[in-house]
């Protein structure tokens, strides 16, 4: 098997030569129709995210994959650009390599934020795409299944994937949960209706939020976060009253100071009766005044607490990256050893046919010269045959199994000059 | 079945010291089939619990009522109420080391029974009718449903404390959500709120159908003087109290203050157990303990009058 990757990732190429080789849902069919039309020996998947695209290439016969230069000409040619833009910022990786960096892609050890969980659902997006272009694709199965096989097998033995990384991910997703243990019948509080707000109002919306309301000094950007969201938006000048009604405030506007003071959340405090409160402080500076965090039943985290949390998390992720390593170093062995031994069976066999063959004429001529053998012996004769053959066979046949893929493969090439075995 | 026959304390106490062991291996390493095993062998300690309970703790449940035989009786059955929480709290929050704070006291129970309990033997007069029946299991569900609450209580207010001073929370060292711990410790503070009002009521009924010598003598149904019936009332009054305060004033019941409550009420009905025990109330050397000290008293009162008039 042939195989070899072709693309650009976040950590070599620009963000402008990402944007140049993207490809949408949509543009990713037609693009895997031309390609089959111009190399129709050779199977492909394309995978294209926010920091990748990425072309596999994979053939059974050698020569059959198309060199770098070339399939980046065509590229080239299919986005509209000049194959010398992009052409430094391209890497190529083949066989072992190529195989052991689909594993990390898949296992998102390979991702900007190593653990996202995102990659391994586009990595089978594409593989999808691929089969549904050419469902003869039998080289693209193989090695797809195995990426996804080897992604869930370092999801369930590492811990790779289990701490989240994200500002708004920890918040909502870590915090929130030790505090509620449902969002679904929580008032939640949106103050602002930025990027970090809405990300985090996102998450929010995913761990069951349903009612909340959205504040902000410009009415018309809370009214379109709302609009987005199916939520309600309040009056600022009623900032106290919702703030009194809230379980869950999300503040990120961009204010110049603190929106929300101490003498202010005393009459929020009456209001509330001591109801706890989990107050998010997204912002920078922050919006509600240091001082208020310690209230009883209170529970206020900034921006500072939670990327502190993140960057634990962070470390925790890279701490299992050696573990995962392992396991790909591990799995791209079994993977090879399987297509070594898929292609040597073929060998093998005929090999142990043409052995048969001359053992059997040797033992015929024997036989018809002989006189006077009885049954027994004949029966001898031939076991005796047998068991010359399966001695000269046995030491090259173990090698050819024994053997890293890479000498083996030699041997399997050497095998067939020197018993003038056909492919 | 005379298996069953050989079953014997240390093989519960055992199981639940086996799960306590695995609770506090959570906090250190991760094992995939580690909570089958810990569930697995609360399960089997909960089994052979009930059986002891039934064939050697004098557990009896029939026409005559239920009856526990003793403080040790006493002490297992609240134990075995415990660790079936126990169980029931691994499947509602599987993830939570809550195990930790509780089968402490399951093991601690079990010593305290097997320790002091084997002393006080109840009286099985008292195990005639109905209203004993119902004031025992009252009693003895309300104790355990307020040590549980003090668990709950307990485990709100180390969660809350870890929140406001934002310590990362181990992967291995989880806590419920303090939503939960606080509808835990608010239901077990109604609960068993609920449980001693009838337990009060039953033994109430129980004087006024079988009056002892002193109330009859004083013409009362409720013998005031007695320690445990004043202290059983002092608990109840401190249980109803606080369950009208959390229901009219809304701020008693919100966060950590609901967690207080349940601990105070905990530690309350250790104080009133302690006092129980002491006292021997329901076992059967009880009264003959009263007619004692009685005599005791009035000795001491006949020697300090001789005393008195000595020196005069």
């Amino acid at each position: 098997m042939n195989l070899q990757v072709i693309g650009c990732s976040h950590h070599q190429s620009s963000v402008a030569t990402r944007e140049q080789l993207a490809f949408t849902q949509q543009q990713i069919k037609p693009f895997l129709n031309n390609y089959y039309s111009k190399f129709p020996n050779s199977e492909v998947v394309l995978l294209s995210t926010c920091n990748r695209t990425e072309f596999y290439t994979v053939a059974n016969k050698p020569n059959s994959v198309p060199g770098k230069s070339e399939l980046i000409e065509f590229i080239a040619e299919q986005r509209g650009i000049a194959a010398t833009d992009i052409n430094s910022e391209i890497f190529i990786h083949q066989d072992r390599q190529a195989v052991e960096h689909l594993f990390s892609v898949a296992s998102s050890l390979d991702s900007m934020v190593v653990g996202e969980a995102q990659i391994l659902s586009q990595v089978k997006q594409a593989y999808k795409l691929a089969v549904e272009t050419n469902q003869t694709a039998a080289l693209i199965h193989r090695v797809f299944q195995s990426a996804i096989r080897v992604a869930r097998r370092i999801s369930n033995e590492t811990e790779i994937h289990t701490n989240r990384v994200s500002v708004p991910s920890v918040a909502i997703g870590v915090l929130a949960k030790q505090i509620f243990e449902r969002l679904d019948n929580k008032k939640i509080l949106i103050l602002g209706a930025g990027e970090m707000a809405e990300e985090t109002l996102r998450y929010a919306i995913h761990e069951g939020g349903k009612d909340f309301t959205i504040i902000n000094r410009s009415i018309e950007n809370a009214k379109q976060l709302a609009a987005k969201f199916d939520g309600r938006v309040g009056d600022w000048a009623e900032l106290e009253k919702e703030l009194a009604a809230a379980d869950l405030v999300i503040s990120a506007t961009g204010a110049t100071k603190a929106v929300v003071n101490s003498d202010q959340f005393d009459r929020v405090e009456e209001m509330r009766k001591q109801k706890p409160i989990f107050i998010l402080d997204l912002a920078v500076p922050r919006d509600f005044e240091q001082s208020i965090s310690d209230r009883l039943n209170v529970y206020l985290y900034t921006l500072d607490d939670l990327q502190k949390e993140c960057e634990r998390n962070r470390q925790s992720r890279q701490s299992h990256y050696p573990k995962a390593q392992k396991i790909i170093d591990h799995e791209a062995d079994q993977f090879f050893n399987e297509i070594q031994r898929r292609s040597s069976g073929s060998t093998i066999a005929q090999l142990k046919r043409q052995a048969d063959n001359a053992k059997q004429l040797e033992l015929d001529r024997l036989m018809n010269r002989l006189e006077g053998v009885s049954e027994k012996q004949k029966s001898e004769i031939e076991q005796s045959f047998n068991r010359l053959v399966n001695k000269i066979l046995h030491p090259p046949l173990k090698s050819l199994q024994t053997e890293s893929p890479q000498v083996s493969g030699g041997l399997l090439e050497a095998l067939k000059k020197l018993f003038q075995l056909g492919d | 079945m005379n298996w069953l026959q050989n079953i014997s304390i240390t093989c519960f106490a055992a199981s639940y010291a086996v799960v306590f062991f695995l609770e506090i291996s959570r906090v250190f390493f991760d094992v995939s089939f580690r909570k089958y095993v810990r569930v697995g062998f609360a399960a089997a300690g909960l089994f052979a619990h009930t059986v002891f309970l039934i064939l050697q703790g004098k557990l009896v449940l029939g026409s005559t009522g239920l009856w526990l035989g003793s403080w040790f009786g006493w002490c297992l059955a609240t134990a075995w109420i415990l660790a079936l929480a126990y169980i029931w709290i691994s499947a509602r929050q599987p993830k939570s080391v809550i195990g930790l704070f509780l089968i402490p006291l399951i093991l601690g129970l079990i010593g305290l029974g097997v320790g002091f309990g084997h002393e006080n033997q109840f009286s099985p007069m008292r195990a005639k009718s109905i209203w004993n029946m119902v004031h025992g299991s009252a009693l003895l569900l309300g104790t355990a449903i307020v040590a549980l609450g003090f668990v709950f209580g307990v485990v709100y207010v180390v969660q809350s404390r870890r929140l406001k001073h934002k310590s990362p929370q181990s992967r291995h060292f989880r806590l419920p959500s303090l939503e939960w711990l606080q509808k835990s410790s608010e239901y077990s503070l109604i609960i068993s709120t609920f449980l001693l009002a009838i337990g009060l009521v039953s033994g109430i009924a129980i004087n006024w159908t079988n009056p002892a010598d002193d109330t009859l003598s004083s013409g009362r149904i409720i013998a005031w003087s007695n320690p445990v019936i004043w202290s059983s009332g002092i608990l109840f009054s401190w249980l109803l109290i606080v369950s009208v305060f959390n229901f009219c004033y809304q701020p008693s019941r919100q966060g950590r203050k609901v967690a207080y409550l349940v601990i105070a009420s905990f530690l309350f009905l250790v104080l009133e157990l302690a006092i129980v025990w002491w006292v021997g109330h329901a076992t059967s050397d009880s009264n003959s303990d009263v007619a004692q000290r009685l005599e005791i008293q009035s000795v001491s009162e006949e020697s300090h009058s001789v005393v008195g008039r000595l020196k005069i």
